[in-house]
């Protein structure tokens, strides 16, 4: 609702400037909140939301008081004609949102409740993952046949939520990580987990699969640092893997609806910023694992860095806006954010403190490219975060590197000059294109 | 036929002929008997009011069992060897477990199904480690240890937790 009270608040001062007339501030206002959640609720419909869940929730109190009192057979009985009468409403109402979603989301939650019923009737026990990988598969029709996507994105979330809790524990159908040095987990559970994954991916609503990709690059990486059959342990495969797999999902993702990286750019942003800090490694502090890289893990993470790097060559990017000098550069700090890497095969403190100088002047190439592409295509936030990464990456190195208050107050300085002097070549580039379109 | 209701239809299917395996599981006529548990620490809250439980035949030691216990699944053979213990309605014999297979020999005793357990060393699990029970339940503060389990063996040897007794 604060929305809704900030857009009053806006056009009632749009009205009074002079900008809009008082009417057609009227109408907007009216159009706008016509639009919002439940709108078309009025207050009875609420009151007799609220009588139906009180109601609920007493017959739910009776029944759990009275219930050792009921029998196996009444108690599943009654669970079947509420699934069935759930589902069915949900059916006859398909056409009425206000209705349908909420009957819908209950469909799709029943056959948990069932499962759970049933196991407290007959004292069942046992994997704690196959629960919900049936329940998934009981659901998977629902989401895929429903005019809605809700039951799709509910059970996509359900299976890649079973996917990370049941691979990283060991006690599950699904585990992948090695329990008290027992033997390696048997391939079938790959095959599961990766059915499972697939899976995720095809139910999960409409075309832009970014989010799923992402969970599934990320699910990948644990996979690779975990104590799983693919494990790799020698820093540089990490870091190979870690920057592959945010390379990889920052060039799959579509972006948002101008074609902007959001979220996995954030992350890749956030790998670079992370290896700076690379300059205070120390090679024997880093062996507490001990470098026992599996030949599968070398395999993968190999795989990976090569589909990012053919990603990287055959697809558009999405970095910075279009352009030949923003493709260029875009392309190359993704690339060279990879290839950083390898400096980590058979490091020593110098290679090391290399790797962190190339991702400091990674961040610096980036926000800077971001500052000049802004200003050619009036995008502020595209300049806002230029100066972000720049900022943080200056005040991290001054707080890191320098400590004493007279080395830091001069950087600070250094980089308060810069930034004027980057305003002020941007500002007369801006006033040289203008003057170029005037002739 | 809309296919939405083909859907629920396949739902309610699978659940009624669930509850009608696990209804005629545990009618079954297959003798009961009781079993020895042991002290655990119940981590689970979301699952409601339930006792955990720990069995002494989730450890089995005896005849083929050490070297099978490393199977996804295995059988193992339960009897009573003299041992009982007091409960408010008399005497009760535990079973123990005497000996483990790969497949249950037909008609010789009673074979339980077990998968393989997760722990520091191989044990078993029969899906028989909670007991899900009211509030009002006076067994609801009882702990694995000072109770026995009744139980009986159901469609292919797998147990069904029937109750629990309070050792006296």
């Amino acid at each position: 609702m604060a929305y809704y009270k900030k857009l009053k608040a806006d056009l009632a001062g749009a009205a009074s400037a002079g900008i809009i007339t008082p009417e057609q501030a009227d109408r907007v206002w009216e159009r706008a909140y016509s639009g919002r959640a439940f709108a078309s609720f009025k207050a009875v419909h609420w009151i007799a939301a609220a009588s139906g869940l009180f109601i609920a929730m007493g017959v739910i109190l009776i029944a759990a008081h009275n219930w050792d009192k009921i029998g196996a057979i009444a108690k599943m009985g009654a669970f079947l004609l509420l699934f069935a009468g759930a589902a069915e409403a949900s059916i006859r109402f398909e056409e009425k949102p206000a209705a349908a979603i909420p009957l819908e989301t209950l469909w799709f939650f029943m056959p948990v409740l069932g499962i759970g019923l049933y196991a407290q009737i007959f004292n069942l026990s046992g994997d704690p993952v196959k629960p919900y990988l049936a329940w998934a598969a009981l659901s998977a029709p629902l989401a895929l046949l429903s005019k809605r996507p809700l039951a799709a994105y509910l059970c996509s979330v359900l299976l890649f939520a079973a996917l990370y809790w049941g691979t990283l524990g060991a006690q599950s159908i699904l585990s992948l990580t090695i329990h008290y040095n027992q033997s390696a987990q048997p391939l079938w559970h790959w095959a599961l987990a990766l059915g499972v994954l697939a899976a995720g991916f095809a139910l999960y609503p409409g075309k832009k699969l970014d989010k799923p990709l992402g969970a599934g690059a990320v699910w990948l990486f644990f996979m690779l640092v975990a104590d799983t059959a693919i494990k790799v342990r020698s820093e540089a495969l990490v870091l190979l893997a870690g920057m592959s797999l945010a390379v990889l999902w920052l060039e799959w993702d579509d972006g948002d609806e101008n074609g902007k990286a959001g979220t996995p750019l954030t992350l890749w942003v956030g790998a670079v910023y992370a290896m700076t800090f690379f300059w205070h490694y120390r090679p024997d502090s880093y062996n507490v694992f001990g470098h026992t890289d599996t030949p599968a893990g070398a395999v993968v993470t190999w795989a990976v860095f090569a589909a990012a790097a053919a990603t990287l060559a055959l697809r558009k990017q999405h970095v910075l806006p279009e352009g030949r000098l923003e493709d260029y550069l875009a392309k190359g700090l993704l690339g060279l954010s990879m290839l950083c890497a390898f400096l980590l095969f058979d490091a020593n403190t110098g290679s090391a403190k290399m790797l962190a100088v190339l991702a400091n002047l990674i961040l610096a190439a980036f926000g800077t490219g971001c500052i000049i592409s802004g200003a050619k295509n009036s995008d502020e936030k595209l300049i806002n975060r230029g100066v972000a990464v720049i900022t943080l990456t200056a005040v991290t190195r001054f707080v890191d590197i320098f400590g004493g208050l007279l080395k830091s107050g001069l950087a600070f300085i250094a980089t308060g000059l810069a930034f004027a002097a980057l305003a002020y070549f941007i500002n007369r580039g801006r006033k040289a294109l203008i003057e170029s379109v005037k002739k | 036929m809309n296919k939405l209701r083909i859907v629920l239809g396949l739902q309610l299917v699978i659940f009624i002929a669930w509850g009608g395996y696990l209804l005629s599981s545990k009618g079954a006529a297959s003798p009961e008997f009781y079993l020895e548990t042991r002290p655990v620490d119940p981590r689970d809250l979301i699952s409601g009011t339930f006792v955990a439980l720990s069995y002494n035949i989730g450890d089995p030691q005896a005849g083929n069992c050490p070297a099978l216990t490393k199977n996804s699944v295995f059988f193992v053979k339960l009897e009573n060897r003299g041992k009982t213990f007091n409960s408010a309605s008399g005497p009760l014999p535990v079973y123990e477990a005497t000996d483990c297979a790969v497949t249950p020999p037909a008609g010789e005793g009673n074979w339980a199904r077990a998968e393989k357990g997760y722990g520091f060393r191989p044990s078993a699990r029969y899906g028989i480690e909670r007991f899900f029970l009211n509030e009002d339940n006076p067994l609801k503060d009882a702990r694995s240890g000072s109770v026995i389990a009744k139980v009986k063996l159901g469609h292919n040897n797998q147990l069904i937790l029937l109750d629990l007794v309070k050792k006296i």
